[in-house]
């Protein structure tokens, strides 16, 4: 599904990734964890397409077709989604009109006719009461003035509603309380399919227990210096990242091991 | 040196002639002052961004002939008044048939009201500042009388359909005069638009509309400016309000040639308010410039304002917005607030609010801002599989959403909207 290989990604001049290699197959679900600063979010980032980054360096292909080619709103409609870290609030836009704007992009993309409101009404309530969100923030403004956790719940929420190929979660546990996490976490799971896979940044392993990966992968400096089972995610837990030699404050300067 | 153009060709044909006596002299004297004044230059400071836009070419001077078929039928849910170049067009208005509204063109005054009225228009504007404005006071060709009895109501918005034909050069000098007694409740829409599509015609629209709103009077304006482009458009609105009174304003307007609209409003008995929203948009090489006064003459007033601009390709907005508290307007509450959109790099917007503030015991907050879309806003927008020209329009919208949701008659509000989305459909080509 997703080929990455030796990826080099920079913002203002700063080299943030140090040549990325991970390859994910449908239906799998991968974990990235590493320190703060180490490149996670910038990772998620490039493979959406932020322009603000720049690639230097190596290649990345979705289903063989090379992502960097594409502009952010095609790689969306190939299926890449990403859940924000920062879900960003638009006043203005009401979310109802963003959502309905979105599914039928994607819809024309495909070949479909637009969905009328009345059906789209019916769906986005529908996967509004699956990550427990009131239909009464279909109306108001995108993430305007929503909590860390509702913020989190929308992401998801538009996920249900875009059926991606590829969905990338970035630290979509943060921030959140335990019957949030666990509203999160069915999500996340009714997404999984075979034909589908899930790549998510987390920092904590509780998160794991609800979503199991069948990949950890531990990304510091801008590279991938460890990739394990489930299992290297307890490992972490228990022992931080020092004994992977290197330390949380220049985590971002890591060697490569 | 050659001296300065002045506005003496305006005067070299005499019309008006089926005024009644007292404004045919209130004519008479207007020109007479305006005869040697020179056009104002960018070293004139309340036309500094606008003077070079201002081309009267001399084939202006005539009045547009007030006769002919209005070229668009708006279909206007309600009483409508419409205007063909500045007069009125009996034949294609519905007028309200309610007690305690009367609803007179100037033309048809007798002698008694028209010595009235001809003591009473021009007062609510500052001569100094319409300067060109007050060129509708030496022209006018007919105008509207609106009296609204004590405590009467009009049931429904009243339109005043401004038209003008852009097929020859000329001038139109439509003139409106709202006298709204105790308690009385009115919606005024005005709609500026042209018909014609010669090109070549040089036309100059100066429209003056008065508003006088006496004790506990409610009335709202609103205004849509969407003449063609090529067309001048100099207006002001000028505004009296006694005691309790509360005027609402309500403008968009869509850029052209030159498009000056100046709003005065004097609050001049205590527990007034006025609330003064617009919206402005311009593309190509469009200009617009509004021009604000709000006085606050005597204590325990409100005034809020709220402007949006936004300016695409190489069109030039400005705003002024100017706040006076005189000194004994204690406890006054004046709220400004200005936000401005550049769509490209050629585009320029001007801001400048102006405060002046004469009492110690006031309340007087203001803002304002300019920027750009934002590029966070429109990357989450189009990793969604969102259009990166969809993403703008949507963010475009959104920046004068709340403000065109306040209109309070839809089939205004629909109007609007309709070319907004025109104009964003010119401003963001596919990719
Ligand atoms: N726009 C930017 N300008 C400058 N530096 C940036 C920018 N974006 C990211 N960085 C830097 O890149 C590095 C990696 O940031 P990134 O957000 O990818 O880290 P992360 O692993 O997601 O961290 P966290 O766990 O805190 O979310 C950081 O040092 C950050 O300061
Ligand atoms: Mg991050």
């Amino acid at each position: 599904m997703l080929s990455i290989k030796n990826l080099h990604a920079s913002v203002e001049d700063k080299e943030i990734l140090k040549g990325i290699n991970l390859e994910i197959k449908a239906g799998e679900v991968h974990a990235i964890m590493g320190p703060n600063g180490s490149g996670k979010s910038t990772l998620s980032q490039v493979l959406a397409g932020n322009e603000a980054f720049e690639v230097t360096e190596g290649e990345v292909t979705l289903n063989g077709q090379n992502l960097l080619e594409l502009e952010t709103e095609e790689r969306a409609r190939e299926g890449i989604f990403l859940a924000f870290q920062y879900p960003v609030e638009i006043p203005g836009v009401s979310n109802l009109q963003f959502l309905r704007t979105a599914v039928n992009a994607m819809r024309k993309h495909r070949g479909e006719e637009d969905m009328n409101a009345a059906e789209f009404m019916k769906l986005a309530r529908e996967v509004c009461k699956q990550v427990d969100l009131d239909p009464s923030f279909l109306k108001r403004g995108v993430n305007e003035g929503f909590s860390g956790g509702e913020k989190k719940r929308n992401e998801i929420m538009q996920a249900l509603l875009l059926q991606p190929k590829l969905a990338i979660l970035d630290e979509t546990d943060s921030g959140l309380d335990i019957d949030a996490l666990k509203v999160v976490a069915d999500g996340v799971n009714a997404l999984r399919s075979p034909d589908r896979a899930i790549l998510m940044v987390t920092h904590y392993q509780r998160l794991l227990n609800h979503i199991v990966p069948d990949y950890v992968h531990v990304l510091a400096g801008g590279r991938i210096i460890k990739s394990g089972g489930r299992e290297l995610a307890l490992e972490l837990e228990e022992k931080g990242y020092g004994w992977l030699g290197i330390k949380d404050e220049d985590a971002a300067d890591a060697p490569a091991n | 040196m050659k001296p300065a153009p002045t506005l003496s060709s305006a005067f070299l044909h005499p019309a008006g002639q089926s005024l009644p006596q007292p404004l045919l002299a209130l004519r008479k004297q207007r020109a007479a002052a305006l005869l040697g004044m020179p056009l104002p230059t960018r070293k004139t400071e309340n036309w500094k961004y606008s003077a070079r836009h201002l081309k009267l070419a001399d084939d202006m001077a005539i009045s547009l002939p007030a006769e002919g078929k209005t070229g668009t039928s708006l279909a206007v849910p309600g009483y409508k008044v419409v205007f063909l170049n500045g007069v009125m067009l009996p034949e294609a208005s519905e007028f309200p048939d309610l007690d305690g509204i009367t609803i007179t063109s100037f033309s048809d005054l007798d002698e008694q009201e028209a010595r009235e009225l001809a003591g009473r228009l021009d007062h609510t504007l500052t001569p100094q500042s319409v300067q060109l404005a007050q060129l509708n006071s030496a022209r006018f060709e007919d105008g509207l009388l609106i009296r609204l009895q004590p405590d009467a109501v009009l049931d429904q918005p009243l339109y005043i359909i401004h038209e003008v034909n852009a097929d020859a050069s000329g001038s139109a000098f439509p003139r409106i005069f709202v006298d709204a007694g105790r308690h009385s409740r009115l919606t005024l829409v005005e709609e500026f638009i042209s018909s014609g599509s010669n090109g070549q015609a040089q036309v100059l629209v100066n429209a003056v509309t008065e508003f006088c709103l006496d004790e506990g009077a409610h009335l709202t304006s609103i205004r849509l400016d969407m003449e063609g482009d090529s067309i001048q458009h100099i207006g002001a609105t000028g505004v009296r309000q006694q005691r309790n009174s509360r005027f609402e304003s309500h403008c968009v307007g869509f850029g052209g040639a030159l498009r000056r609209h100046d709003l005065q409003v004097r609050l001049e008995g205590e527990g007034a308010e006025c609330k003064l929203n617009g919206v402005v948009v311009a593309q190509g090489a469009q200009h617009y410039d509004n021009h604000t006064n709000i006085e606050h003459v005597v204590g325990h007033c409100n005034s809020e304002e709220t402007y949006r601009n936004i300016a695409a390709d190489q069109a030039h907005v400005v705003f002024n917005g100017r706040i006076h508290i005189h000194p004994d307007a204690q406890k006054s509450n004046a709220e400004m607030n200005n936000k401005n959109l550049l769509l490209s790099n050629g585009a320029e917007i001007d801001t400048k609010p102006e405060l002046e503030i004469y009492a110690d015991d006031v309340k007087c907050a203001h803002g304002a801002t300019i920027g750009q879309l934002d590029k966070t806003s429109v990357f989450y927008l189009v990793s969604r599989g969102i259009g990166r020209r969809e993403a703008h329009v949507l963010l475009t919208m959104a920046f004068i959403n709340e403000l065109v949701a306040q209109i309070p008659v839809p089939a205004v509000r629909e109007t609007a909207q309709t070319r907004l989305n025109q104009f964003f459909e010119a401003t963001f080509q596919e990719a």
